[in-house]
């Protein structure tokens, strides 16, 4: 097993809050890696630093053993690297197809795509994602669950080998969440790494390999799901046993 | 969706595009003088007005640098006035605003929201200023006057500039650099992490525009013949073209063009008729169309032209119903009548006789 991400001493400050206070972590290829953890933990601060979104007061982040600390995040995107957002942020005034259309023709620079090219891709990620009927739909008239799986795909077409999901189980119905594990396990059939932020337990329990607990912006445990369920400390601050 | 749909078709765009194109190369033949010079004048305001939309309107980011860019090339046709020809002067003008545009996007495209509009305007104000320094401490001159080429060969510089902007606007439209324009717009963060290097294409995309601005500013620097730093980096051309572009609509290329054409046209209208009130008649019509056409003129052009369409298929729909009932209501009543009518007069003919 190889590293895919890591990162070394991470620290961020908005002002006085610490937010993240020097966290090591790592996600080795092909992992299912879930973060959990109590509200205003410094998840979501976190994968903003490792998407390049903000850069780390201290710290180093490697992704495949390069240093892509001060990177940019679409230089990020273009080694590899996907993420999701926890509030969706699709194009709203574009149509589903258009939204992934940009993500493929922005997201391989080094590949040249043509129009009719690109229609077919996007159309091939639509299907495999089932929402082939929905590609035309404006993104407005679409269902939160729909916009969370929207952004999945755009995500799909910048061809990464790591994603990151932040909460894109949270608000979901019954259904809709078994069909968002099932999807989970599907991308890592594909080879795609996964690092996920998630509240729901049942759910991160059942698809992760292994968890990663936050808390005021630090590691306080780290092991496969049935480990960190009996874990004293993490029952104590989060699952509230 | 109706309308989008109606009018983005891009057969339709192109050939209003060629529509437009036709009608201003052939006017000079039919149009008297006084109508060329003021063609030049709208001309300006549709070239500006383009160039503002072609960066701000996808994006969101209000620009105020127009004057400055504008002016810069005003300046360089009046410094290079006679010892260049005008082709030349305005190629070198572009130029010039491109680089400047360049060094401002470079420097303020970082910055987001009011922030960008503020510093913009203050690089135009700060431009200006440089320019008269230079000029009453350095050149020692106040303005500076330029020989014209005639209102002629001025004419047909603007229209083909007017051309050049907007075939650029409707193939950067249809390009990924303007798709991509339009993500950053909706939603940067977005447009960012799905690979798209945002302050590369906005510093393209702003830095291509001044070049239609610097080039326009060239051509309109022969046709004031006198100019001095107020007049080249006059304000309220930063102002202007935002001002139009809302009027119109900024949804669709034909927005700035009807808002800039129109906006001159009742701006020269109310400064003969009312030079008192002017400027209070201005102020209102803005404040009408902005309140109650938020999408600018455009809107209400396309509902007029929806209404046409509603009311044509209606027409159409009524002439089918009339000629239905005819044929099977009417017709066999009316001849039923004639035929009785026939019968009738045979058999009293037939009695007579």
């Amino acid at each position: 097993m190889t590293k895919l991400l890591e990162g070394i001493g991470i620290s961020h400050s908005f002002g006085g809050l610490r937010a993240v206070d020097s966290a090591d972590f790592h996600v080795e290829q092909g992992e299912i890696v879930g973060l959990i953890g109590p509200n205003g933990a410094g998840k979501t601060t976190l994968f903003n630093i490792v998407s390049g979104a903000i850069k780390p007061t201290s710290g180093m982040i490697k992704f495949k053993g390069e240093d892509i600390t001060s990177m940019k995040p679409h230089q990020i995107c273009h080694r590899g690297m996907a993420r999701t957002f926890q509030i969706t942020k699709l194009f709203t005034n574009m149509s589903a197809f258009e939204n992934v259309r940009l993500a493929l023709l922005f997201g391989n620079p080094e590949r040249k795509i043509g129009r009719k090219e690109a229609e077919k891709e996007v159309n091939q990620l639509f299907a495999v994602m089932g929402m082939l009927s929905d590609r035309n739909k404006p993104v407005k008239e679409m269902s939160l669950a729909m916009q969370k799986r929207l952004e999945i795909v755009r995500a799909l077409a910048t061809n990464p080998q790591m994603l990151l999901l932040d909460e894109v189980m949270s608000g979901l119905t019954q259904k809709e969440l078994i069909q968002s594990m099932q999807l989970i396990r599907q991308l890592r059939e594909r080879g795609i790494t996964i690092f996920m932020i998630e509240h729901v337990m049942h759910a991160i329990m059942g698809v992760c390999d292994r968890i990663i607990v936050f808390h005021y912006g630090s590691k306080i445990a780290e092991g496969t799901p049935a480990e960190v369920v009996k874990d004293p400390t993490v029952n104590a601050i989060y699952l509230g046993k | 969706m109706l309308i989008s749909t109606i009018f983005s078709k891009r057969k339709f765009t192109i050939t209003m595009i060629l529509l437009s194109i036709i009608l201003l190369a052939v006017a000079p033949l039919f149009a008297p003088p006084y109508a060329i010079i003021s063609l030049i004048t709208i001309l300006m305001y549709v070239i500006l007005t383009l160039s503002w939309t072609m960066f701000s309107g996808p994006t969101n980011y209000i620009s105020l640098a127009t004057a400055a860019l504008f002016g810069v090339g005003v300046y360089t046709s009046a410094t290079l006035n006679d010892s260049l020809p005008l082709i030349v002067i305005v190629i070198i003008s572009g130029l010039i605003s491109f680089l400047l545009a360049l060094l401002i996007g470079m420097l303020t495209l970082r910055l987001k929201g009011v922030y960008f509009i503020l510093f913009t305007f203050g690089v135009t104000a700060l431009i200006r200023n440089a320019i008269q320094w230079w000029e009453t401490h350095i050149t020692l001159t106040v303005g500076r006057h330029v020989t014209s080429p005639g209102n002629d060969t001025i004419y047909t510089y603007m229209v083909v500039l007017y051309s050049l902007t907007l075939i650029f606007i409707f193939l950067l439209q249809n390009s990924s650099y303007g798709m991509a324009l339009q993500g950053i717009g909706e939603n940067e963060d977005a447009a960012e992490h799905i690979g798209i290097d945002v302050t590369r294409i906005k510093v393209i995309v702003f830095a291509l525009s001044a070049i239609f601005m610097g080039a326009a500013g060239a051509v309109m620097a022969t046709r004031w013949r006198y100019i001095d730093p107020n007049v080249a980096f006059n304000p309220l051309l930063s102002f202007l073209p935002v001002l139009m572009a809302i009027f119109g609509g900024t949804w669709l290329l034909g927005g700035p063009i009807l808002g800039a054409v129109i906006f001159t046209l009742l701006q020269q209208y109310l400064i003969t008729e009312y030079p008192y009130l002017y400027m209070l008649l201005m102020g209102l019509t803005l404040v009408i169309v902005i309140l109650y056409l938020p999408g600018g003129l455009l809107t209400l052009v396309m509902k007029g032209y929806i209404w046409l369409v509603i009311q044509w298929a209606k027409t159409k729909w009524q002439w089918q119903v009339l000629t239905t009932r005819w044929k099977e209501e009417w017709r066999p009543k009316v001849s039923m009548w004639l035929a009785q009518w026939r019968l009738r007069w045979q058999w009293r003919l037939g009695r007579k006789r």
